[in-house]
C-alpha cells in the first residue's frame, strides 16, 4: 500500500471528512511532508470507493458550494489494521537489527 | 443588451461563480446567496440573469480573477470520465478553489498537472464497484479479435503471395496456425490459447527471412499483433469474458477494417475507411476507445510503417501517400514522429469533447 492511500485511509479512520479536510489532515499527520493535491487526492479516493474500503457518508452545500464527505468502511477499517500490523512487525525487525548493529536502542 | 437571448450553462456558471465572491465579500447573506443560485440556475434568458445581478457591485478585478480561475479549472476537469465529472466536479471544484491562493487568475502547472495525470488515473479505474477496468474488458474482447484478425490477413496475404504454381496445399499450410489459433480462442481454452499464440510467434521469428505469413514485408507489424494476442490473453479475463462482451458492431468494424486494407489497392481509399472507422469507434463508448489505443500498436507499424519501414519494403499505404509529396527523408521523419503525436492530441480532444458534451445530461448510475 503506497503512503498516500495509507495516509488517506488513516484520516478517514478519524471520522467522516471532505475533500479539502483530508487533504489538511494528511499534512498535519505526516508533519507537512506529504501534501496532497486534489488529483491525486480524488484518483486515490475513487479506487478506495470501487474496492469498496471507503464511501460516501453526506453531502452539504457551504458557501454555495458542494461538499461531499467520505468515510471509512468496515473492510476499509479491517484493511487498514492489517496494513498497520505489517508495518509494526517490519518496524520491529529493523529496530532488533539496528539494536544488535549497536546503533540506537 | 438584448434580455431576451437564451442563456447556456457558462453562462449560468459564470454568474453562479460571480453571485460566490459577490457573498465572499459580504454584499449577500447566506440566505440571499441560496435564493439568488436558485434562480441563477432556473434562469432562461440573458434578462434573468441580469436581474440576480442587478443589485450588486460592478466587477472587481479579485472577481474577475477568480471568475477566470474557475473557468480555467472547469477546462481541466473536463479531461475526466464524463460519468464521473456528473458525480465529481463540483465537489472537486470546490476543493481546488478553496486550496488556491487570491489573487490567481490561472491555474499553477503543478495544480494541472496533477489534475491531468489524475484524469488518466481515473480513466484507467473501473467505472463502478466490482467492475472490471475497461482496458482489461478491452483486452478480453482483442483476445477474440486479434487472431480472427491474423487469420483474415494471413489468408489475404497467401492468396496474394500464391502463384498459380503453389497448389491450395501451401495456401492451407500458410494459415493452418492461425486458424487453429482461432479454434482454440473461441473455445475459451485461454492456457492452450498462449501457448499457441506463443509458439506462432517463435515461428514466426524461425522464419523470418521469408516474412510471408502475416505482413508481406517488414514482421514488425505482425510480430506486435501476436505479442498483443499473448499480453490480451494473460493479462484480461478472457475469451470467456471477451466473448461475453463482444458486439456485432465492434466486431464487424474490425473485420471490415481488414478486409479494406486486404483488398483495395487505392492507398488513399484504404486511409478513408480506416479513418472513418476510426471516428466512429472514438465517439461510440470507452471500450471502444480502449480498443483503438491497444489496436494502435500493431495497426501503427502496419500502416504508416514507423521506423520499421527503413528495415523493409515499405508496403504501408501512408507511406506510399506521403512519399508523393514529401521528400523521402522527411515522410519518414514525419511518419515515425510527428504523426502518432498529431494523432495522441486527437485522440485526447476527442475524449474530452465527448466528456464535455455528454456531462451535461442526466445520469443513471452513480459510484458512491
Amino acid at each position: 500500500m503506497r503512503e498516500p492511500t495509507f495516509l488517506i485511509l488513516t484520516a478517514l479512520a478519524a471520522g467522516a471528512q471532505h475533500g479539502y479536510g483530508i487533504m489538511t489532515d494528511v499534512a498535519q499527520i505526516s508533519d507537512g511532508r506529504l501534501r496532497l493535491r486534489a488529483g491525486t487526492l480524488y484518483a486515490v479516493l475513487n479506487r478506495l470507493t470501487v474496492e469498496r474500503l471507503v464511501e460516501s457518508d453526506r453531502e452539504e452545500v457551504v458557501d454555495g458550494r458542494l461538499r461531499r464527505y467520505y468515510r471509512l468502511t468496515p473492510q476499509g477499517a479491517q484493511r487498514l489494521e492489517a496494513e498497520v500490523d505489517r508495518m509494526r512487525s517490519n518496524t520491529a525487525v529493523a529496530a532488533r537489527r539496528l539494536r544488535l548493529l549497536g546503533g540506537t536502542p | 443588451m438584448d434580455d431576451n437571448f437564451r442563456t447556456s450553462d457558462p453562462d449560468r456558471d459564470r454568474v453562479a461563480a460571480l453571485l460566490r465572491e459577490h457573498f465572499a465579500a459580504g454584499h449577500l447573506t447566506r440566505a440571499e446567496l441560496d435564493e439568488r443560485i436558485t434562480a441563477t440556475l432556473n434562469a432562461k434568458t440573458s434578462g434573468d440573469l441580469r436581474r440576480v445581478l442587478a443589485d450588486l457591485p460592478g466587477a472587481s478585478p479579485v472577481r474577475e480573477h477568480a471568475a477566470a480561475l474557475e473557468r480555467g479549472y472547469r477546462r481541466l476537469l473536463a479531461f475526466y470520465p464524463a460519468r464521473y465529472r456528473r458525480i465529481h466536479e463540483d465537489e472537486m471544484l470546490a476543493v481546488v478553489m478553496t486550496v488556491a491562493p487570491d489573487g490567481k487568475s490561472r491555474p499553477g502547472i503543478g495544480e494541472a498537472a496533477d489534475l491531468l495525470l489524475g484524469a488518466l488515473r481515473v480513466r484507467c479505474q473501473p467505472s463502478r464497484v466490482g467492475a472490471e477496468p475497461a482496458w482489461r474488458d478491452a483486452l478480453a474482447v482483442l483476445s477474440v479479435i486479434l487472431p480472427v484478425v491474423i487469420l483474415l490477413i494471413s489468408a489475404l496475404q497467401a492468396q496474394r503471395w500464391s502463384s498459380p504454381g503453389t497448389g491450395e496445399l501451401w495456401v492451407l499450410q500458410q494459415i493452418a496456425t492461425p486458424l487453429l489459433l482461432v479454434a482454440v480462442v473461441l473455445l475459451r481454452l485461454r492456457r492452450v490459447a498462449v501457448l499457441t499464440a506463443v509458439g506462432l510467434l517463435l515461428w514466426l521469428a524461425l522464419l523470418s527471412g521469408s516474412g510471408t505469413l502475416l505482413s508481406g514485408a517488414s514482421d514488425a507489424p505482425g510480430y506486435l499483433a501476436l505479442g498483443l494476442v499473448v499480453v490480451a490473453l494473460i493479462a484480461s479475463p478472457g475469451p470467456r469474458r471477451g466473448l461475453q462482451i463482444l458486439t456485432w458492431k465492434h466486431a464487424a468494424l474490425v473485420v471490415i477494417a481488414t478486409l479494406t486494407l486486404g483488398i483495395t489497392t487505392s492507398h488513399q481509399l484504404t486511409l478513408i475507411v480506416i479513418a472513418v472507422i476510426c471516428a466512429g469507434m472514438a465517439l461510440v463508448s470507452s471500450l471502444s476507445r480502449w480498443l483503438l489505443v491497444l489496436l494502435a500498436i500493431p495497426a501503427y507499424a502496419f500502416f504508416f510503417g514507423g521506423p520499421y519501414a527503413v528495415f523493409g519494403e515499405p508496403s504501408s499505404a501512408v507511406f506510399h501517400v506521403a512519399t508523393t509529396y514529401l521528400p523521402l527523408g522527411l515522410a519518414m521523419v514525419t511518419l515515425a514522429y510527428l504523426l502518432p503525436l498529431v494523432l495522441l492530441v486527437l485522440a485526447v480532444v476527442a475524449a474530452r469533447r465527448e466528456s464535455q458534451r455528454s456531462s451535461r445530461t442526466p445520469s443513471s448510475s452513480s459510484l458512491t
